[in-house]
């Protein structure tokens, strides 16, 4: 047997050589069957780089341009600071910003030298804004904007240019107007918004917002109000020089906006204010069951009280203030908010307040951070620090010593405590400038979202619907386009099957004939020592060889016809591929798809040739011993 | 089993003490539309360096015997059937082989020991001359050795064929090919059916010596099947031939002797 191992490799070869050899020698055969296959297969690439280069062509549009990944809320909502952090951090989003209301966000742009203003829309953007970056746009930096096409036509004005931002507003019936400069850093192409439109930092779009709406913009020197938090308390305190009587009591509670009145042992208002009062008053507690306390109710129970010589006292009962007090305290003393008139804090027995009686006007900063600290070190005039949290964030601000007050508590204004809590519920801001406390922003009113990739934005799309934000996406683009592709693809392997299917009839038909007709030379080879096993083989390599040269040829076939169709179609797909980065063509196959055509046509002749392999089989080397 | 003779047929008498084939007691039978033919041969040995003519009319059984000899056709019973192809040791029981389905390792003693020209030379059409002789040393992964087969080819006056596809030979060219194309491998035993039928006498006459010569340079067996009994009488070393009986209506019987003409 060793002989036979030995032969085997040699016999492989041998037969391919001869398969080989009976195609080169009926060579007209050949190039008849490599024509017939070849002109199976190349339709069938063409019609696949049609599909394919279609398909691609309009989902690369989709891709490259932005506009397919963006999201936009379709209501009016809040969306507060933390909603935008969180949303950010998802992988799916790549972008997003707020926006503002379309009322505040029309602005005025001229060029300096002209007084002829048009009116454009403005519109918030940011580092990573695919909008800007995905038109060839560059990102706007402070005191620049980008302008879509339309907007730079208008204007007359290119990439370098100066241009006068001009914010309109109406206040106390007159017309006023905050203007700033800025630099044109992009103008963006038509495809990003057909529409005039100004790209600017998020924060001139919200400084426009706020001008707009009637405050000032110092930054910018644009005049105006400025957002002074309002005080809220968690409740009131009630001391009577006599006890209510219940009609009264219960009186406390109706249209003030107060829900709670209830009696106070003096003990208890001591262990909450830390405060002594006279054990002859009588204490009352007034609350609401959710929410704060406004100082219309503080008005409200003032006047019910009129007469009765009551002093209310409103309260927080939070610890909304920390004060630095230095080393000399061990512990933190409590920050207890009391603004009391001269007699009444009298009346009760306690120091004189320099800030004197509870006030609705909160504009007076000074009066505001002033605080009265126990006996001890800290001297008159001194400024502590104090921390408060609203927000996230921790802000300082100072609070001057006015005086010395009662052991074991800091005295500050009932109004600075009242801010402060206020801050609990919205962002209150210390600006440091004007040294006065300042309403933040409590969010916006819409956003800007962009999927990472097109294939995002339905999942964000449900994300969003989930949390109750109705938005407008492009999402049915990208759905049609899949669509079109199954369809596409449902047509060409219908196709593809009618025409393989001829394909590989013709093949077997040609190799089983081929076998028939060389029997005498199939059974010389047998004879010549060729195994039965080594024969068989013989038309497998035929079909496999002519499936090769088929293949080839109707490889440099579709090369051919896809450039023809790619030349055809090169002047209309001009102008998408110019926004597109890869180049576009409207008949195109990946190379891996290439290879499997390349491959798959080698196993389909294969296994085609398998029947005449077997006919092989059946053929007696004796048989080329007889003469017909 | 005789001693191992010199490897030098070219000495005739020496080299026909080596015995390479013997068959004993086969019989093949055949059937074909409800009528039987049974080829018997009671004994048959071939000896190394011989040229063995084997003479009959058609249908006496020339081709079924000669299938047999080319261990292409099974037996259909036999006492023995041993091919001796090295002298002494290694020798292959045929029947053995075919009883057990060996078809591979008879495809290999084919290859290595047994070299056949056909009727119209059996060269296969889609390979020129050269590709041809080199075919039998292809399949076996011999190395061709270029001198040595144009050197051949010269002898036999087709070394100027060499690039040609059979088609464009004439009937003896082709024969004489066929004929190198069976020794080019130096086969122990060339089996040759009716290699003259399709020339004339002169010719015909001339591929007999060719063979002859041939044969005895590469110290091979030959056997000859021809219905030409005088272009063999005084070439070949022995004759056989076939005595038909009608067995009965359905059964034809031929029985294959030496000197049976």
């Amino acid at each position: 047997m060793d002989a036979f191992s030995v032969g085997r490799q040699p016999a492989r070869a041998t037969v391919v050589r001869l398969a080989l050899a009976d195609l080169r020698h009926e060579w007209v055969l050949t190039l008849c069957l490599v024509l017939a296959l070849a002109a199976v297969i190349s339709p069938l690439l063409i019609l696949m780089g049609l599909k394919h280069g279609t398909v691609e062509t309009l989902r690369c549009s989709l891709l490259e341009d932005p506009t397919y990944r963006e999201l936009r809320p379709a209501e009016t909502h809040t969306y507060d600071p933390n909603w935008f952090s969180a949303w950010r951090t998802r992988p799916e989003v790549a972008f997003l910003i707020p926006t503002i209301l379309p009322a505040s966000s029309i602005i005025g742009a001229a060029r300096p030298d002209t007084l002829a203003t048009q009116f454009l829309d403005l519109i918030p953007t940011g580092p990573g804004d695919p909008l800007l970056l995905g038109n060839g746009a560059l990102i706007p930096g402070t005191d620049e904007v980008v302008l879509t096409q339309a907007a730079a036509e208008w204007l007359g004005v290119q990439v370098g240019d100066h241009l006068e931002l001009r914010a309109t507003r109406s206040r106390a019936g007159q017309s006023e107007q905050g203007t700033t400069r800025a630099i044109v850093r992009s103008v963006l192409s038509t495809r990003a918004s057909s529409l005039a439109r100004v790209y600017a930092p998020l924060d001139l779009v919200l400084d426009v917002e706020s001008y707009k709406e009637g405050m000032a913009v110092p930054g910018r020197g644009w005049t105006g109000g400025s957002p002074t938090p309002y005080a809220s308390y968690d409740g009131l305190f009630v001391l009577a020089p006599e006890a209510l009587t219940p009609v009264q009591q219960a009186a406390l509670a109706i249209n003030t906006g107060l829900t709670r009145s209830t009696e106070l042992a003096t003990a208890v208002f001591r262990a909450k204010t830390g405060l002594i009062v006279p054990e002859t008053s009588q204490l009352y507690e007034l609350g609401v069951s959710s929410g704060s306390v406004q100082m219309s109710s503080v008005r409200a129970v003032k006047d019910k009280l009129r007469g009765t010589g009551a002093i209310v006292i409103p309260y927080v009962s939070a610890d909304v203030l920390c004060v630095e007090a230095g080393e000399s305290t061990g512990e933190h003393p409590r920050v207890i908010g009391l603004s009391l008139s001269l007699e009444d804090s009298q009346r009760l027995g306690l120091v004189d307040l320099p800030w004197g009686s509870l006030r609705a006007d909160l504009e007076d900063a000074v009066r505001l951070q002033q605080i009265l600290v126990p006996p001890g070190s800290i001297t008159r005039g001194v400024d502590l620090e104090a921390v408060f949290e609203s927000g996230d964030a921790a802000a300082r601000f100072p609070l001057t010593v006015a005086g010395i007050g009662p052991q074991g508590v800091l005295l500050v204004p009932a109004e600075l405590l009242g801010i402060l809590r206020t801050g609990v519920d919205r962002p209150v801001i210390y600006d440091s400038s004007s040294g006065r406390f300042l309403l933040g922003r409590t969010g916006f009113q819409g956003f800007r979202m962009y999927a990472r990739t097109i294939d995002d934005v339905a999942g964000l799309e449900k994300a969003l619907r989930d949390e109750g934000i109705e938005v407008v996406s492009q999402a049915q683009a990208v759905e049609r386009i899949r669509i079109l592709d199954r369809g596409l693809t449902r047509v060409f392997l219908l196709v593809a099957v009618v025409g393989i299917t001829g394909g590989v009839a013709a093949l077997i038909a040609s190799l089983y004939a081929a076998v028939q007709r060389k029997r005498r030379e199939l059974g010389v080879m047998r004879l010549l020592g060729l195994a039965r096993h080594a024969v068989f083989r013989f038309p497998i390599y035929q079909g496999t060889a002519v499936a090769g040269f088929s293949i080839l040829l109707a490889l440099v076939v579709y090369f051919a016809s896809a450039a023809v169709i790619n030349q055809i179609f090169a002047a209309d797909l001009a102008v998408a591929s110019q926004s597109c980065q890869t180049e576009q063509h409207i008949c195109a196959l990946p190379a891996l798809t290439l290879v499997f055509a390349f491959q798959g046509t080698l196993v389909i002749a294969l296994l085609s040739s398998l029947v005449a392999a077997w006919k092989t089989t059946r053929i007696d080397p004796a048989e080329a011993l007889r003469e017909e | 089993m005789s001693a191992v003779e010199p490897e030098d047929c070219g000495d005739g008498e020496a080299a026909r003490a080596h015995r390479i084939l013997s068959v004993s007691n086969l019989t093949k039978t055949r059937q074909q539309g409800g009528i039987s033919f049974e080829l018997k041969v009671p004994a048959l040995s071939l000896r190394a360096g011989e040229l063995i003519a084997v003479v009959g009319e058609s249908g006496c059984g020339k081709s079924t015997l000669l299938d047999l000899l080319a261990l292409v056709s099974c037996p259909s019973s036999c006492d023995g059937f041993l091919f001796q192809t090295q002298g002494g040791a290694g020798g292959s029981d045929i029947a053995a082989l075919w009883k057990a389905g060996r078809e591979s390792t008879l495809a290999r003693l084919r290859r290595q020991h047994l070299g056949y020209v056909l009727q119209t030379g059996g060269l296969l059409p889609f390979l020129t001359v050269r590709q041809n002789l080199e075919l039998p040393l292809h399949i076996q992964g011999l190395q061709v050795d270029p001198i040595r087969l144009n050197e051949l080819a010269s002898r036999i006056g087709v070394a100027d064929l060499m690039g040609k596809k059979p088609q464009f030979l004439s009937g003896g060219q082709r024969q004489r090919v066929a004929i190198l194309r069976a020794l080019v491998h130096s086969p122990t035993l060339v089996l040759a059916d009716e290699p003259t039928a399709a020339v004339d006498r002169t010719r015909a006459r001339r591929i007999v010596a060719d063979f002859r010569s041939l044969a005895w340079d590469g110290g091979c067996t030959i056997v000859m099947v021809t219905h030409d009994q005088p272009l063999v009488d005084g070439v070949a070393d022995r004759q056989f031939g076939f005595r038909l009986e009608q067995v009965s209506e359905n059964l034809t019987r031929s029985i294959c002797l030496e000197g049976e003409v």
